[in-house]
């Protein structure tokens, strides 16, 4: 069993729907050029393409998985590419799954998570609202006429993940095709909020008292999660209560 | 390295009148991007630009601090939401941008937060070319370090001596609290160059030049027109001539 079981289950059966309506698109790995660090700001002037723009739709998923489930660098998109695409501004989803070996879970997300919000490309503008799951990028016109498209930019993000070396493989989905698109994936990226923020709280509060956490539905509903808290719970009580828990101040 | 000027001065001396000159002629030659910031709480710099941003940097404080309220987070995500946001608020025009700092805090403590505000806003002032801030009258903000990077002051003054004095105050609590590079005066609705003269050998500090009284920039502030548009005119060719043509900027 995994974390993200039933959201992957989800997205699993989102990308093999629009791949048999044919409205999904598959291009493999492909090495990319090094990354920069020149300033992360395009202005709107100097855009070619905007995607997941805060008026428009938008979602930002990040998960993982250890049962072998993943096609290892096969970038999925639905919806234009880039270069294709008939307005200057798309909605847009990314969906990256990554595979290997997760101990400590939190460290690991902790780990995922900068390697998709620090990667730096030229020409290429990213920012995050973990809060809203939402993403908005920026292309500027020089690396769209240059041929930046899905399959670079999902290489980039493919190729950051797997040089962690607890990741053995990651595979990327992109939607630029409609607000409603985006949108189907909603269900599956509200239980991936969920699970991710019962996650954080229990590692950032080791609190583990279940009654009073606003997040008990979702460890309820998620087996892994469960383990996880027992887990830190029996790690904590082996060490003992610190001293705010004892009461004690200093002497 | 990029620049962060700062137009610092008493209240009513002309900062923001200046900051919008300058903000003018920023835009207008070939200077790279460049980030405009209103941190006077007064937020005239925005109507003199006309710049009318639906939320300022005060209003995303109050949107995270909700959002953190609903969803556990952690500090990676807590500065993630900070970028973004910032993001959302700069109105651009052509490759200047424009951010509203607001009005003053409300009440509670958000420590972690208000460094975060701090810190993101430097560091999207470091990914332009020129950064140009209308600074809150008088010397709290240079005392709160909240201008820490600070490359130039430019201090302004009218020809009254209380603006001189408060000019000199500023400059040594800068000296104090801000690492800036360079320094100086510019005396604003000067009348005479007498005027700027007789007022510039009762300070010690650097002097710039003089703007003149401008029936140009008059008109413009009475109709409220944009800064952005105001054709040459006395003012912006002082402005012009002192601040941006001058060893100030290099």
């Amino acid at each position: 069993m995994g974390l993200f079981d039933q959201p992957l289950k989800e997205i699993r059966s989102y990308i093999d729907d629009k791949r048999g309506q044919g409205l999904a698109r598959d291009y493999p790995f492909t090495p990319v050029l090094p990354y920069t660090d020149s300033p992360q700001i395009i202005l709107s002037e100097d855009t070619g393409l905007e995607l997941g723009n805060p008026g428009l739709a938008s979602r930002s998923l990040l998960l993982w998985d250890s049962s072998g489930s993943i096609e290892d660098g096969r970038i999925t998109l639905v919806g234009p590419d880039f270069s294709e695409a008939a307005t200057s501004s798309l909605p847009f989803a990314q969906v990256i799954i990554a595979e290997g070996e997760f101990r400590d879970e939190y460290d690991c997300y902790r780990d995922l998570r900068d390697a998709t919000y620090g990667l730096r490309l030229r020409g290429f503008m990213t920012r995050v609202f973990p809060g809203r799951q939402s993403i908005w990028c920026r292309v500027n016109k020089e690396a769209l006429d240059s041929g930046f498209s899905a399959q670079i930019l999902g290489s980039s993000l493919i190729q950051s993940l797997k040089e962690l070396d607890f990741v053995n493989g990651a595979e990327v989905l992109f939607v630029t095709s409609s607000k409603e698109e985006v949108e189907e994936l909603a269900a599956p990226a509200d239980k991936v909020m969920d699970i991710v923020e019962a996650l954080i709280k229990m590692y950032e509060e080791m609190n583990f008292d279940c009654e009073e956490c606003e997040y008990v539905d979702v460890c309820d509903e998620v087996v892994e999660l469960r383990q996880i808290r027992d887990r830190l719970q029996a790690e904590k009580d082996e060490k003992g209560p610190t001293d705010s828990e004892k009461g004690g101040g200093r002497a | 390295m990029s620049r962060v000027i700062a137009v610092c001065g008493k209240g009513g001396v002309g900062k923001t009148t200046v900051t919008a000159l300058l903000s003018r002629l920023l835009a207008d030659g070939d200077n790279g991007r460049v980030l405009v910031v209103d941190a006077d709480p007064a937020i005239g710099l925005g109507l003199a630009l006309s710049q009318f941003p639906d939320r300022s940097v005060n209003d995303v404080r109050k949107e995270i601090i909700s959002t953190v309220k609903q969803h556990s987070t952690d500090s990676v995500d807590l500065a993630a939401s900070v970028d973004y946001k910032l993001m959302e608020i700069i109105m651009e025009t052509g490759q200047l941008g424009f951010l509203s700092v607001g009005r003053p805090e409300e009440e509670g403590c958000y420590c972690q937060l208000n460094t975060l505000l701090r810190e993101a806003i430097e560091t999207l002032s470091s990914h332009f070319d020129l950064t140009l801030i209308d600074a809150e009258a008088g010397v709290e903000q240079v005392n709160r370090r909240v201008m820490r990077s600070v490359s130039h002051l430019l201090l302004v003054s009218d020809t009254a001596l209380k603006g001189i004095r408060v000019a000199e105050t500023i400059r040594d609590v800068a000296d104090e609290a801000v690492k800036y590079r360079k320094l100086g005066l510019l005396i604003n609705r000067a009348r005479s160059e007498e005027d700027f003269h007789s007022l510039a050998a009762k300070t010690d500090l650097p002097i710039l030049g003089w703007i003149p009284e401008d029936d140009t920039v008059r008109e413009f502030d009475i109709d409220a027109r944009s800064f952005l548009e105001i054709p040459s005119c006395p003012a912006l060719d002082a402005v012009r001539s002192y601040v941006m043509e001058s060893d100030f900027l290099k």
